[in-house]
């Protein structure tokens, strides 16, 4: 089958792969119908996660038709239509049973890695480094889905692959990120970033009931689309001025926003002076690994007993953590890759019932054989990119 | 290095003691150094704890100096192998593979992964599957 695969820093090449075979008797094989890039795929194309291997096939955003299913999987069969989740878990270990599915004690055959850079390992992810797990992706045009009988969501309504296809991460992930918010009704949040997880937070907070939500970042078109599309209250455009956090207390009459989400991560960009000089410089020689500036933004501007909620992906240490902001003032910091299958139904439904259609992020859609091109337009954000779709 | 493992097996104690002990999921490598197990409640809901202890396996002290050259890797990291594949296999019925290592998680796979696309099947069917 055609893959694409990582090749190295900045290189990513469709080749020829063997077919995924059942290893497992709670497998299934899925013939894939749409594959999304996701943003932190670009951590992997820009060389920051280790434990990447030449010949892995990337890509964790996924969904199509079984075509095959292991012994043990009851609940599918050929031909139903299903989404992917990102999170490969088990559904039996005390995390799944407690719905903490990213947690999942099973399913990395490399927990051994993790647990050396994490203390502990928590779920096997496609496509995402030998980390967790070095599990084949979906940016293919089959995958083998462990745990099929737990994972996936089977699509029996009239909607599209555009409409339901980001139950699969990014739509979860913002609902996640804003259901650690709290949000009981009239607060102001402010999301941090506004590429396709953080207008998925912004659309979120906004059918959870918050008053107020502004949308931060320096590309005009993606605060246009939080504003047009996402329901973004307001923006904040940091190209024009770079002091988020002046700008939100004044915005919130001194106050500060109720909950901050920080849909950026680690490759931030919107520091400015000397400390972002610094973490460029530590960067470059691998003495860091992650960029702090959106998350110090959120802690330094999140009101005192607010809660600031990390959904952007870090993954190893940053420098110059504001713990005295932290402390003092009484936050929250929540974060966590989104237990997406507790998220599946209700999302569903929200869908179904036309409160949200995800379909609003798609930018661009290429075929399979485009992903090296695809990969360049959606890291240097070329031609108003949002969110690429690829079509086996 | 230490020389204990422990993992928490979502299982009431007796059940855990029952399979641990049936050829189907003993486990081959902590059986065979004859390593100290000890089974304790996890608190509340959480199932039992399954610890191991090399410090009182006759054989590791025996083998310590040479253990490594003989099996490749740290005798800790394959004690953690066998109570990772236990679990899996009780919780779950099935060893968690990955394309990196269809074999499941193995201590000396650590260094010598494959990438992370399917398998043919000549090396499904020496991994094990």
């Amino acid at each position: 089958m055609r893959a694409n695969v990582w090749s190295g820093r900045n290189t990513v090449q469709v080749e020829n792969v063997p077919d995924p075979k059942i290893l497992n008797d709670r497998d299934a094989i899925v013939k894939i119908s749409s594959t999304a890039i996701c943003g932190s795929d670009l951590h992997l194309y820009d060389g920051y996660i280790p434990t990447m291997k030449r010949g892995d096939i990337i890509g964790h955003e996924f969904m199509g038709e079984i075509v095959e299913t292991g012994k043990g999987v009851h609940n599918l069969k050929e031909g139903d239509r299903v989404v992917v989740p990102f999170p490969i878990s088990c559904g039996d270990c005390w995390s799944c049973k407690h719905e903490l599915y990213s947690a999942c004690e099973n399913s990395n055959p490399n927990s051994g890695i993790a647990e050396k850079m994490f203390g502990h390992s928590t779920c096997g992810i496609f496509g995402y480094s030998h980390i967790t797990g070095g599990y084949a992706g979906g940016q293919a045009e089959y995958a083998r889905v462990p745990y099929a009988d737990i994972g996936p969501i089977k699509v029996e309504d009239d909607l599209s692959d555009e409409q339901v296809l980001f139950l699969s991460d990014i739509f979860p992930t913002g609902y996640f990120g804003a259901d650690l918010c709290d949000i009981k009704g009239g607060e102001v949040i402010a999301v941090f970033g506004a590429g396709p997880v953080g207008l998925f937070a912004v659309a979120s907070a906004v059918m959870l009931g918050a008053e107020r939500v502004i949308a931060i970042d320096q590309y005009d078109y993606r605060l246009q689309m939080a504003l047009n599309k996402a329901g973004a209250t307001e923006v904040i455009d940091f190209s024009k001025d770079p002091d988020i956090v002046e700008q939100l207390k004044e915005m919130t009459g001194g106050r500060g926003p109720d909950a901050v989400i920080d849909a950026v991560g680690m490759e931030a960009v919107h520091g400015h002076g000397a400390l972002h000089a610094l973490d460029r410089m530590k960067q470059a020689t691998r003495a860091e690994s992650d960029r702090g500036h959106a998350l110090r933004d959120a802690i330094l501007a999140c009101r005192p007993g607010g809660i600031v909620s990390v959904i952007g992906v870090y993954g190893g240490l940053l420098d110059k953590f504001p713990s005295g902001a932290f402390m003092n003032k009484g936050l929250q910091l929540r974060a966590g890759q989104a237990h997406v299958q507790a998220y599946l139904k209700p999302l569903y439904e929200r869908i179904k019932n036309g409160d949200i259609d995800p379909s609003f992020v798609v930018t661009h859609r290429l075929g399979l054989d485009m992903a090296p091109e695809a990969f360049e337009t959606f890291k240097h954000k070329q031609d108003e990119c949002v969110k690429v779709v690829l079509k086996p | 290095m230490s020389s204990k493992g422990a993992i928490t097996v979502n299982r009431p104690r007796e059940e855990v003691q029952r399979l641990w002990g049936s050829s189907e999921y003993r486990p081959k490598y902590i059986a065979a150094v004859d390593a100290a197990v000890r089974f304790v409640d996890a608190p509340g809901d959480r199932g039992t704890e399954i610890h191991v202890d090399l410090k009182r396996s006759s054989l590791i002290r025996k083998l310590r100096r040479t253990a490594q050259a003989l099996v490749g890797s740290e005798p800790r990291a394959k004690v953690m192998d066998d109570l990772r594949r236990f679990k899996q296999h009780v919780e779950t019925g099935v060893i968690a593979r990955s394309e990196a290592t269809p074999e499941g998680e193995r201590a000396e796979r650590k260094l010598k992964q494959r990438p992370a696309q399917p398998v043919e099947q000549s090396e499904i069917e020496k991994a094990g599957v």
